[in-house]
């Protein structure tokens, strides 16, 4: 399929065909992060299969922009209609002729995480030079006070070019290692230690070179351009081997090569599909291992209760939470679950000028329970939401492979 | 440790789940979505009609049992159920759930009818319908689903269960929950009233239309995550207050569901919402293991034992094709079919046959051939899904739920500790 019949098939077909299974029980409507917090979202239930009866082309209901993309709602209708999805194709089609400069910046997340290397300390000190954020939310419409990544003076291709060869020989075959653009650029240390971890068991790990997956434009609804992206993508994730399992550290990614791509802008390619269920979130992966009793479990003890939070992206995955059942394997881990649907960042979601607000009353719960839980650390696994959070609460928030490299005493 | 999936979170699934894992079983439970809890009214149902209106529930169940072969109370006898009911109270805690299962209380409903139920959360117990009760009805002008002046003149015409009339007066105030919103749910409300400041708004605009010795009816919003609310606004008013419950979004079974998921979290269970169990692998008689679709293909769950909670037609479990015939969704299980035709064209005549198909199985839960051998050694099955019951009219749902959950996790447990000491033996 090329391109631009992604929003052909957003405008005519969707996952609209779930549509007619809704019987209006109203579950997605209690699940809603943001119709719980302002007024001007009517809710999953009507922006998505009611509005979506009366939609020709455009939606009836242009409160839809509000809707965040994370998911919450189609994870709760016991009826497998797909709200969010339908929201995502609909609010494509309603902004393909007007698509604002900044909802185009801001998706093309290698870019900006290219751009941002060499000169991380400096691109670090601007962002955080108050009257020039003033200018970008003038300007860009981007809000002044947003979390913003911090660039890496090493990207991760640097660490692996640099780094010693590990020694120890594979013993259980070889993996691919995902990184995304922000495990290559800005979140580099939790790319680090996942391949470290995955050698610790005795794994060959394949990190070829590879661009975006397109998720941010694909939540900002440039199809084209996203599809293209993760097309590129799985070419490359494929290059390293057939038949491997690919790995990744980076949650949302990771669902947009399992079935947001797929469902969202119905992609339907073989080389998506073949990647889509190769790939493993790392968590996922070690769980599968423990539950095939294939997980060494020598875990170091560490005192520590911390909040853990899924990111809205991966709870959407449909597999729970497993490094929630990872943590409980180490001995002194209390992880105590965020219980919110979504942080609020939503990943560009959160950036913009007029969801900002919205975005940090979304995730005040969360930002109020790290602070009480444990003010230090906080635990997430996907790197704009730990961005939010950090921001919100002070707190440090890390990829709760951190916590298994530490108890393997990697670190 | 035995391991235990549970197919389906609605209360059935969640009850087993929580039994299961506080007795040292590892247990996934997994779900396509919200189960039907959420629907419900913050009531437990055990016997409403049979067909006529029970007083008694506990008494009730034998002759009513006797009087409608195959029906799950045939398995599930009253002292099973009084235990069952005990153990729920306890799991909830009486700030969500209170009553006494031997008497109905019977309850205004959000038209204005009356309504039997046996366990009831502590903000309705003050709606009991009995004679020369003094009620107001007070509604809230931006919540669309409530209107307090139908409620008030259809309580006020009715014959009270036990006899005698109360009297009903209606009010319609306006309290915004959100400014600017004209239409708010429940839910909206349910939230706003979790903060105290605007509880006390609230109570003082309620307070200002209540008469003297009058009970306060109310749209069941006040409050969600603070179980206390309703007591304080009571409190606050100075005078007795009850919730009726709305349609859907009901925030009263949104309490209980929320409860009954952490409980289970804090027991252990690994909870996976989202995703629809499709298939299964068995071999010897056994089922080994089964599918669930998740974003990125099927994953295998093994286990040692497996719970079908998957509901009824409501939800998927069961379907019927043009030909009437009937299909049971993850296992294609064999089912109890009513005699003759599935449905009738009599819509408020007797109740569907239809919804009595379901799924057979012997008196520890597991899933049998109507009137015949286990389908498998290893297959339980609890709540919606069994055969003979016509949930909602007979008002059974979830007596049936609570009771068939309790037995068929600890026929889970009996059988696993068999094993293990058989195994020990060998
Ligand atoms: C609108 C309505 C009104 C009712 N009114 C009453 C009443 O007044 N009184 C009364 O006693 N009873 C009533 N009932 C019935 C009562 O709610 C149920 O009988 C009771 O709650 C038992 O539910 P359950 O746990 O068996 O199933 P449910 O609550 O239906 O839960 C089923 C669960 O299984 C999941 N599921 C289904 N298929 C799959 C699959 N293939 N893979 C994974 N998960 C799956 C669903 O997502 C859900 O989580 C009513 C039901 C409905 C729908
Ligand atoms: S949860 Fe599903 S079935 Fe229920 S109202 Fe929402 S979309 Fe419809
Ligand atoms: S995707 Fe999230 S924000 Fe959008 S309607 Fe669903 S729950 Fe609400
Ligand atoms: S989800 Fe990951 S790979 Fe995809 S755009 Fe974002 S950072 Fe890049």
């Amino acid at each position: 399929m090329n391109a631009s019949d992604g929003l052909d098939y957003a405008a005519t077909q969707l996952a609209r065909a779930s549509l007619d299974h809704c019987v209006k029980c109203t579950i997605c409507e209690t699940h809603c992060p943001v119709s719980a917090v302002t007024d001007k979202f009517t809710g999953p239930k009507y922006v998505g299969p009611q509005a979506e009866r009366f939609r020709h082309g455009e939606s009836v209901d242009h409160s839809l922009d509000y809707c965040s993309s994370c998911g919450a709602c189609t994870l709760a209708c016991p009826q497998g209609v797909k709200i969010a999805e339908l929201n995502g194709q609909a609010r494509a089609v309603m902004k393909s002729d007007h698509m604002p400069l900044r909802d185009q910046l801001i998706s093309q997340t290698t870019l900006m995480g290219m751009a941002m290397t060499p000169v991380a300390p400096v691109a670090n000190a601007a962002l955080s030079i108050k009257p020039l954020r003033t200018v970008i939310e003038k300007v860009m419409g981007i809000h002044r006070d947003a979390p913003m990544p911090k660039a890496n003076t090493q990207t991760l291709a640097g660490w692996l070019k640099k780094r010693p060869k590990p020694t120890a020989k594979a013993t259980r075959g070889t993996l691919v290692f995902f990184h995304g653009c922000a495990g290559g650029y800005f979140e580099v240390e939790t790319s680090k230690k996942s391949i470290e971890v995955l050698e610790h068991l005795g794994y060959e790990v394949l990190v070829p070179k590879q661009g975006c997956c397109g998720l941010a434009e694909q939540s900002n609804g440039l199809f084209d351009g996203a599809t293209a992206k993760v097309l590129k993508l799985c070419d490359e994730l494929r290059s390293a081997g057939r038949d491997l399992t690919i790995i990744s550290s980076s949650g949302s990614c990771t669902g947009m090569l399992k079935h947001e791509a797929h469902l969202i802008m119905g992609v339907d390619d073989a080389r998506l599909a073949d990647v889509g269920t190769r790939i493993r979130d790392i968590m996922e992966f070690l769980l599968e291992l423990y539950e095939a009793g294939e997980l060494p479990t020598d875990f170091k003890p560490i005192e520590l209760t911390a909040v853990y939070h899924a990111p809205c992206q991966l709870k959407s995955q449909g597999m729970g939470q497993p490094a929630l059942e990872i943590l409980k394997l180490i001995p002194g881990v209390q992880a105590v679950e965020s219980e919110v649907a979504c942080c609020g960042i939503a990943g560009t979601y959160g950036l913009k000028k007029e969801k900002y607000e919205i975005a940090q009353a979304v995730g005040k719960p969360l930002f109020d329970k790290v602070k009480r839980v444990n003010p230090e650390f906080a635990m997430c696994d996907t790197e704009t939401c730990r961005w939010q959070i950090r921001k919100g609460s002070g707190a440090k928030v890390e990829h709760p492979v951190f916590l298994v490299h530490q108890a393997y005493g990697l670190s | 440790m035995t391991r235990v999936v549970v197919i389906g979170a609605g209360l059935a699934g969640l009850v087993a789940s929580i039994r299961l894992a506080d007795a040292g079983a590892r247990v996934a439970l997994l779900n396509k979505g919200t189960g039907g809890l959420q629907l419900g009214q913050g009531t437990v149902d055990v016997l409403g009609y049979a067909p006529e209106r029970v007083q008694r529930p506990l008494d009730a169940l034998a002759g009513f049992a006797q009087a409608h072969p195959g029906h799950p109370y045939g398995m599930l006898d009253a002292a099973l159920v009084a235990r069952s009911l005990e153990y729920l109270k306890e799991l909830l805690g009486p700030g969500l759930l209170t009553g006494d299962p031997a008497v109905n209380l019977h309850l205004p409903t959000a038209v204005g009818s009356v309504r039997p139920t046996a366990l009831v959360s502590p903000s309705m117990t003050a709606g009991s319908c009995v004679d020369g009760a003094s009620f107001v009805i007070v509604g809230l002008r931006r919540i669309k689903d409530f209107y307090p002046e139908l409620v008030a003149q259809n309580l006020n015409r009715t014959d009270l269960p036990g006899g005698g009339r109360l009297t009903a007066r209606h009010v319609m105030i306006d309290i915004p929950a959100r400014e600017n919103e004209v239409d708010s749910s429940g839910l909206t409300y349910a939230r706003a009233l979790d903060d105290p400041g605007f509880r006390r708004r609230f109570a003082q605009g309620v307070a200002a239309v209540v008469g003297e010795g009058e009970t306060v009816g109310l749209p069941a919003v006040l409050g969600l995550d603070d179980h206390g609310a309703w007591a304080e606004i009571a409190e606050l008013i100075g005078a007795p207050v009850f919730e009726i419950p709305l349609p859907p979004p009901s925030v009263p079974g949104m309490r209980q569901n929320r409860a009954l998921t952490a409980r289970a979290k804090a027991a252990g269970v690994r909870v996976v919402p989202g995703s629809r169990v499709t298939g299964f692998r068995s071999s010897a008689g056994a089922v080994d293991s089964v599918q669930l679709a998740t974003a990125g293909g099927d994953r295998d769950f093994k286990a040692d034992a497996f719970l079908l909670a998957t509901g009824g037609f409501e939800s998927g479990a069961l379907s019927a094709d043009s030909y009437h015939n009937l299909h049971e969704a993850v296992f294609d299980l064999p089912l109890r079919r009513p005699e003759g035709h599935l449905v009738h064209g009599d819509y408020w005549g007797d109740p569907q046959p239809l919804f009595t198909a379901g799924v057979e199985t012997d008196d520890t839960m597991l899933v049998r051939h109507p009137g015949g051998e286990p389908v498998y050694s290893n297959l339980y099955a609890a709540g919606g899904i069994l055969a003979g019951a016509t949930r909602w009219q007979e008002k059974s749902g979830e007596g049936i739920a609570v009771a068939s959950a309790v037995r068929a996790a600890d026929s889970i447990l009996e059988a696993a500790t068999t094993a293990t000491t058989q195994g020990a033996a060998s």
